[in-house]
């Protein structure tokens, strides 16, 4: 989507310097989502206009710094050092700037124009500090800007510094860091080796800086542009640095010290935890305290979620008019059984469940922009360490009670792919909310008094299957050696910024929405095909004779064809699963797409599953539709957030697998039983 | 000298020297604590990451790893 006459403005900074606020003031809802080539890492750009000057924005993913220890740092840093972006802009925070300018430090010496804004100058000024930006400038020498980006306001400051440095092309003066980096004998002798050398724009102090890090990539690269005496020479002096990291990382802050020495006011005040910040993170009180918040929260999701859900459901009233209106209008039956079936059904399906989305990405986006997220990862991070996760991972665990899409969503906040993608894959064994509206009906029929002793069973069986898979796929997607604990800020609380958020949750609606609809459309399409029939009996679809001739393979699952058909039919949404059974059953009507958001039932449907289901097979049945995969909308929420087609297939069909293993031992055991 | 998670809240001081490996380093580092660099303890429970201030920042560290982080009391 590049074209030439358009400037790349690329925004570099740690998470929480309001890179994402500034990125959507900019562009709106003007914004595409997508992949690095080649990488999980998501890629977001979005285009804007100024002046009649067309600008294309690349977010660059949030990192602490630009070393070499995940995919996202070295993205970021190739990217900058490439030359796509015509300028680029650093941010810092000035409630924190000290900190918050190691971003800068760690660019300084990579040769493109850039600007650096101070953002969240409200929040600084609320603190009682005041930060003089002609100081800084002159020592940097290039524009720097002090504002907000929440503060529609102040944006003229922004996009004149913007144009300045895309005019003129400054770039960053970094003598005095590099005096500083001369302190330390390791950086002089490999200076001294590797000369002038550059790559890119990486100038040769930032490369020898790397090198004394130990940065693996900048180690090799410099090697290759050696001649071999000097290259050898280069790796003994590599090999003999220890804590260069530490060394340089003192450097950096020096330089900073410096930086922002007589331009900053500050107010002598000590900070505390707040009055909510104690309770929240008491000993005791606090797990329970971020329970209830988070129900709390999942509870008030629902009220954006409710319009929604009624536009979904009169949607999904539209096919049996449809159907007939287009009959009536000599349309071949076929087509506007896929209209009716596929397309509008799916359409109807996706705008509920985008409802749940929609409140989840509104409420939680809520509490993470204001910082209770932060407070949340603090109070369970060592429960959540025990699974490889980190402590916001329990968000998503209990929001997939309600909904596994919402919970798949929420782990957005997540900023470790591996950690983001095993929260995803535990989640799918919590029962949603369809699973609890089937569960409970079925065994009160067939068990009785026995119900709550299935439920606890169900509870226990998911914690177990959380423990496994976590022992399965823990290992590949969060490496021993990459489980790094908590090493988190807990931000200020910040105001709410409603606009910014809600253009934040309109686009992410938006995306799900496309994405969703896609892989539910498909996925639809098959089973419609699978379960088409002219006549309307069941026994004319190929999902019957399917089923029939596999019985003998699923009967050692303790399914019948028919419960079988139910089962694969609850992949695509539990609530369907008893429609499928009734219209099995009861042999009329015909099998649809629709039936997944909670076909009709015949009125006698328990006479007919206690006449037809043995009380082992329908106990091998509840577990099977419990730990199945939830709904493919939650496939596709899956896809959206780890960005990756293996991993969703890898968790589809571990889930498929695991529940029928599930069911069969439950069959078995029922058969011991009864 | 004591390690970052041997100080009990309200004590402050200032790191001496960080241990531990390479990522270790490096993260801790660009959050910014480095030797120098003054901290005061917010909160340290039990089986909870420890809270410390340190550059205007409030950080939690997990409490494990703040064996790596040695300091020099303060007053």
């Amino acid at each position: 989507m590049t074209d030439k006459n358009e400037i790349v403005i690329a925004l570099l900074g740690q998470p929480n310097s309001g890179k994402s606020t500034l990125f959507n003031a900019l562009t709106g809802l003007r914004q595409h989502v997508g992949n690095w080539p080649g990488k999980t890492v998501e890629k977001k750009e979005g285009s804007f206009v100024y002046n009649d000057r067309k600008y294309l924005a690349a977010d660059l993913p949030g990192t602490y710094s630009l070393s070499a220890n995940s995919d996202e740092e070295i993205i970021t840093r190739d990217y900058i050092a490439s030359g796509k972006a015509d300028v680029v802009c650093i941010l810092a925070d000035s409630s924190q700037l000290e900190r918050s300018l190691y971003m800068l430090s760690d660019f300084a010496g990579i040769d493109v124009p850039c600007f650096l804004v101070l953002n969240m100058d409200d929040v600084a000024r609320e603190q009682g500090k005041e930060i003089r930006v002609s100081d800084i400038e002159d020592r940097l020498g290039i524009p720097v800007v002090l504002f907000s980006a929440t503060d529609r306001k102040g944006y003229d400051k922004f996009y004149a510094a913007l144009e300045k440095a895309v005019e003129n092309k400054p770039l960053l003066n970094s003598d005095a860091l590099e005096a500083k980096y001369g302190q330390i004998p390791e950086y002089v002798s490999i200076r001294s080796i590797i000369g002038d050398i550059s790559d890119n724009s990486k100038s040769s102090m930032w490369l020898a800086a790397k090198a004394v890090e130990g940065d693996a990539p900048v180690v090799s690269r410099i090697r290759t542009l050696l001649s071999d005496d000097k290259a050898a020479e280069f790796d003994e002096a590599v090999k003999n640095i220890d804590k260069g990291i530490v060394k340089t990382g003192e450097c950096k802050f020096a330089w900073i010290d410096e930086l922002i020495s007589g331009s900053v006011n500050k107010s002598k005040k000590t900070v505390e935890l707040g009055k909510f910040d104690r309770l929240i993170t008491h000993r005791i009180w606090g797990k329970a305290v971020v329970v209830i918040t988070i129900l709390l929260g999942l509870l008030a999701s629902f009220i954006p979620a409710l319009p929604f859900m009624g536009l979904g459901s009169a949607v999904g009233m539209l096919p049996d008019p449809l159907n007939e209106m287009m009959i009536n209008a000599g349309c071949p039956a076929f087509i506007a059984a896929i209209v009716c079936d596929v397309l509008i059904r799916c359409l109807g399906f996706v705008i509920q469940m985008l409802g749940f989305v929609f409140g989840v990405t509104f409420v939680f986006g809520l509490l993470e922009e204001i910082g209770v997220m932060a407070r949340i990862s603090y109070v369970f991070d060592n429960t959540m360490a025990k699974f490889g996760l980190q402590g916001k991972s329990v968000m998503p665990f209990l929001i997939s009670f309600g909904c596994t899409m919402g919970g798949a969503a929420g782990t957005r906040v997540i900023d470790n792919w591996g950690q983001k993608v095993l929260t995803i894959a535990l989640s799918w064994a919590i029962p949603c909310g369809a699973a609890w509206a089937v569960v409970p009906m079925l065994s009160t029929l067939f068990f009785g008094a026995w119900t709550p002793v299935i439920i606890a069973v169900i509870l226990i069986v998911m914690i177990l299957h959380m423990w496994l898979t976590a022992k399965i796929f823990g290992g590949s997607l969060v490496k021993p050696e990459n489980r790094c604990g908590m090493i988190m800020e807990l931000p200020p609380y910040h105001k709410p910024k409603w606009g910014a958020l809600m253009r934040y949750v309109f686009g992410r609606t938006k995306d799900t929405f496309i994405r969703s609809l896609k892989v539910v459309l498909i996925v639809a399409f098959v089973f419609w095909l699978l379960s088409y029939t002219s006549s309307g009996d069941a026994s004319n679809t190929v999902l019957f004779k399917v089923g029939q001739a596999i019985e003998p393979v699923t009967m050692i699952f303790g399914m019948k064809w028919q419960t079988f058909t139910a089962f694969v039919a609850s992949s695509l949404g539990k609530e369907g699963a008893l429609g499928v059974l009734s219209t099995i059953f009861s042999g009329t009507g015909t099998l649809s797409v629709g039936m997944m958001a909670g076909g009709e039932q015949a009125a006698n449907l328990n006479e007919l599953l206690l006449a037809n289901i043995t009380k082992p097979e329908a106990l091998a049945f509840i577990f099977a539709i419990t730990f199945n995969m939830p709904c493919i909308v939650a496939l596709a929420a899956t896809y959206q957030e780890t960005h990756s087609v293996k991993w969703t297939s890898i968790i589809g069909l571990y889930y498929t697998f695991t529940a029928l293993v599930l069911s069969g031992i439950a069959y078995h055991i029922g058969l011991l039983i009864w | 000298m004591k390690t970052l998670v041997e100080m009990k809240q309200g004590q402050e001081g200032v790191v001496v020297a960080i241990n531990g490996d390479a990522r270790y380093m490096s993260r801790i580092t660009s959050i910014g604590i480095t030797p120098g660099c003054r901290v005061r303890i917010v909160k340290n429970d039990k089986n909870r990451p420890v809270i410390v201030y340190s550059r205007d920042t409030m950080i939690a560290l997990n409490s494990k790893e703040c064996s790596n982080i040695n300091v020099e009391e303060a007053n």
